[in-house]
C-alpha cells in the first residue's frame, strides 16, 4: 500500500509550506524583504498499465493506463519580487529604492551582498555603511562637521559642509540587476549574494533606464501581505490534516487486512 | 473451486490502488497546475460450465486524468501565469523533451530564458523556446492572447497555448508534466479559445471534500470486501465441520 507513503510527502510538503510562511509573517516589519512562497510539484507517477498497450490481437490499443502518482515535492520557494510600501522616516540616510535594482554592499571579506535595505549609517570613520557596518559601494566618506546630506533621485550624494551654502559632491551610489533575480541567494541580514542562477550583476546607476530611483528620508516596506499569509497558513493547516487522515485510512485499511482469519 | 473468496480479494485489491491514487490526489491538494486522477473500475468475467457460474471479478482497468479547470489565484509576480480555458503550455525540459503541462510559475535564468521551476523551458506558439532580452525583464506585460511585451520594447513574443485532443492517453512524467504516449511526437495545434491571466497561478483541481468522502467510501467497501472473505472462510469452516460428523 503505497497510500501511506503518499499521504506522508503530502505532510511533509505542508511543513516546509507553513515553514515558509511563517517567515514571512515573522519578517512583516523587516525593511526591503520580498516574501515567498513554496512552489509545490507532484513526484514520479508509476505505471501500472500503459498507455497504448495492445489489448486485442486485432490491434485495439488501451486508451487509457494506470498511474499512480508518488506523492508531491516541494520544488523550491519563489521570492516575490514586487515593490514593497515606502515609509517615511525623514532619516537623512535613510534611501528606499523606487522600481527595480539592488544596492551593492562591500562585505569585508571582499565580495559584494545585495540588498533593497537602505538604512544606512554613519560610521566613526565618516563612511556610508549598512546597520551590520559593511561599506556600501562605491564608498563614500563623508566629511567632518556635514550639517546635512542631500542624495539625489540618481544616487549623487551632495554634503553641506559648515556655513558653506554651495554643497559638496561626494560621489554616486552604485547599483546592480540580475537577469533573474529570483536566483539570488539570501544570506540572512537583509543581504543576498549573486548565484549562477541569478546570472552576473549588470552594474547600473540609480535613475538609469530599468532602474530604480531613490528616495531619500524613506524606507522600502516588506512586501509581505499578512491577510495572504494568514489564509495560505489556515489552508495549509487543513491539507495537514487531509494528508493525516490518508494515513490513517490506510493504517486502519491494513488492520482490517489483518483481522482476517 | 469455490470463487466468492477470490472475487472479494480482486475488489479488496482494486480499491487499495483507487487509496493510492485517492491519496496522491490529497498530497497534490495544493500543488499548482495539478490534475486529479480517478480510477476506473470494470467487471470481469470469467465464463463457467454454466451462466450460474460465471464469476465476475473486478479490475481496476484504468486511470483517467480529471481535465476540470482549477482555481485561479492572485500571486501578483507578473511572471505568473495562468490559463483559462482547456489549452496546454509546452515545454523543453534540459534533456530536450518536449512536454505539456499547466504549470504557469515562470522565472527567467541567467541566458534570458523564460523557464518553470524545474529549469525546463516554456515554448512559444511555434515550439521554439522564449527568451527575453534583459532589460525588458521585471517589467513584461502579457496579455491574454498570450503575447509579451514591454515597454520601449513592443511585442516579444507569444506564449504557446496548444490544444491536446488525445490527452487522456498521454502519460504523466510527474512535476506536472505529460507526454505522447510510446515516445511519439504530438502536433502543436494551437487553442484559441484559452485565455492567459497575468499575475495569477492555477491551483490544484483536487476537490477535498470529494477526495475525503472517496477515501471513507474506499475504505468502507474495503471493509465489506475484508468482510465477505472472512464470511466465506467461516461457511467453509461449518461445511468442513459437518462434513466431519457425517462420517
Amino acid at each position: 500500500m503505497k497510500a501511506l507513503g503518499i499521504a506522508a510527502t503530502g505532510m511533509q510538503a505542508q511543513q516546509t509550506n507553513v515553514d515558509v510562511i511563517s517567515n514571512n509573517i515573522a519578517n512583516a516589519n523587516t525593511t526591503g524583504f520580498k516574501s515567498s512562497r513554496a512552489a509545490f510539484q507532484d513526484l514520479v507517477y508509476q505505471t501500472m498499465q500503459r498507455e497504448g498497450a495492445l489489448t486485442s490481437e486485432q490491434g485495439t490499443a488501451r486508451p487509457t493506463g494506470i498511474d499512480v502518482g508518488l506523492g508531491v515535492q516541494a520544488a523550491g520557494t519563489v521570492r516575490l519580487n514586487t515593490q514593497g510600501g515606502l515609509i517615511a522616516t525623514e532619516n537623512q540616510l535613510d534611501l528606499a529604492i523606487d522600481g527595480r535594482g539592488y544596492f551593492s554592499v562591500n562585505l569585508p571579506d571582499g565580495t559584494q551582498a545585495y540588498t533593497r535595505d537602505g538604512s544606512f549609517q554613519l560610521s566613526a570613520e565618516g563612511q556610508i555603511v549598512t546597520l551590520q557596518g559593511f561599506e556600501v559601494d562605491p564608498g563614500i566618506t563623508v566629511p567632518e562637521n556635514t550639517v546635512n546630506i542631500e542624495i539625489s533621485e540618481n544616487g549623487t550624494i551632495m554634503a553641506y559642509v559648515e556655513a558653506d551654502p554651495a554643497p559638496v559632491e561626494l560621489g554616486r551610489l552604485n547599483m546592480a540587476t540580475f537577469t533573474n533575480e529570483g536566483g539570488l541567494k539570501p544570506l540572512g541580514d537583509n543581504l543576498m549574494i549573486a548565484t549562477t542562477a541569478s546570472g552576473d550583476p549588470l552594474a547600473a546607476n540609480p535613475g538609469d533606464p530599468g532602474v530604480g530611483i531613490l528616495r531619500q528620508g524613506y524606507l522600502e516596506g516588506s512586501n509581505v501581505n499578512i491577510i495572504q499569509q494568514i489564509t495560505d497558513l489556515i489552508s495549509a493547516q487543513r491539507a495537514y490534516e487531509m494528508n493525516s487522515k490518508a494515513i490513517e485510512t490506510a493504517d486502519q485499511m491494513m488492520s482490517t487486512a489483518n483481522q482476517i482469519k | 473451486m469455490d470463487n466468492s473468496s477470490y472475487v472479494a480479494l480482486s475488489a479488496a485489491t482494486a480499491l487499495r490502488r483507487d487509496l493510492d491514487v485517492t491519496a496522491n490526489n490529497i498530497a497534490n491538494a495544493s500543488t499548482n497546475g495539478f490534475k486529479g486522477e480517478r480510477v476506473v473500475f470494470e467487471s470481469y468475467l470469467q465464463d463457467g460450465a454454466t451462466v450460474e457460474e460465471n464469476t465476475n471479478f473486478v479490475i481496476d482497468k484504468g486511470s483517467y486524468l480529471d481535465e476540470s479547470q482549477g482555481g485561479i489565484s492572485q500571486t501578483g509576480n507578473p511572471l505568473d501565469i495562468a490559463i483559462q480555458g482547456k489549452g496546454w503550455f509546452g515545454y523543453r525540459t534540459a534533456e530536450g523533451q518536449m512536454t505539456f503541462g499547466r504549470d504557469g510559475r515562470l522565472a527567467v535564468d541567467a541566458q534570458g530564458n523564460l523557464v518553470t521551476m524545474t529549469g525546463a523551458q516554456i515554448l512559444d506558439e511555434g515550439g521554439q523556446p522564449l527568451v527575453l532580452p534583459p532589460d525588458a525583464v521585471g517589467q513584461v506585460e502579457i496579455d491574454p492572447q498570450g503575447n509579451i511585451s514591454a515597454p520601449g520594447a513592443g511585442n516579444l513574443a507569444r506564449i504557446g497555448l496548444f490544444d491536446l485532443p488525445d490527452l487522456q492517453s498521454y502519460e504523466r512524467l510527474g512535476g506536472g508534466m505529460f507526454i505522447p504516449p510510446n515516445g511519439g511526437e504530438a502536433e502543436l495545434v494551437p487553442e484559441v479559445r484559452s485565455r492567459v491571466v497575468q499575475g495569477a497561478i492555477e491551483s490544484s483541481n483536487v476537490q477535498p471534500i470529494v477526495e475525503m468522502t472517496r477515501m471513507m467510501s474506499i475504505q468502507r467497501a474495503y471493509e465489506q470486501a475484508v468482510k465477505l472473505i472472512g464470511t466465506d472462510d467461516e461457511l467453509r469452516q461449518q461445511t468442513i465441520r459437518r462434513l466431519g460428523q457425517i462420517t
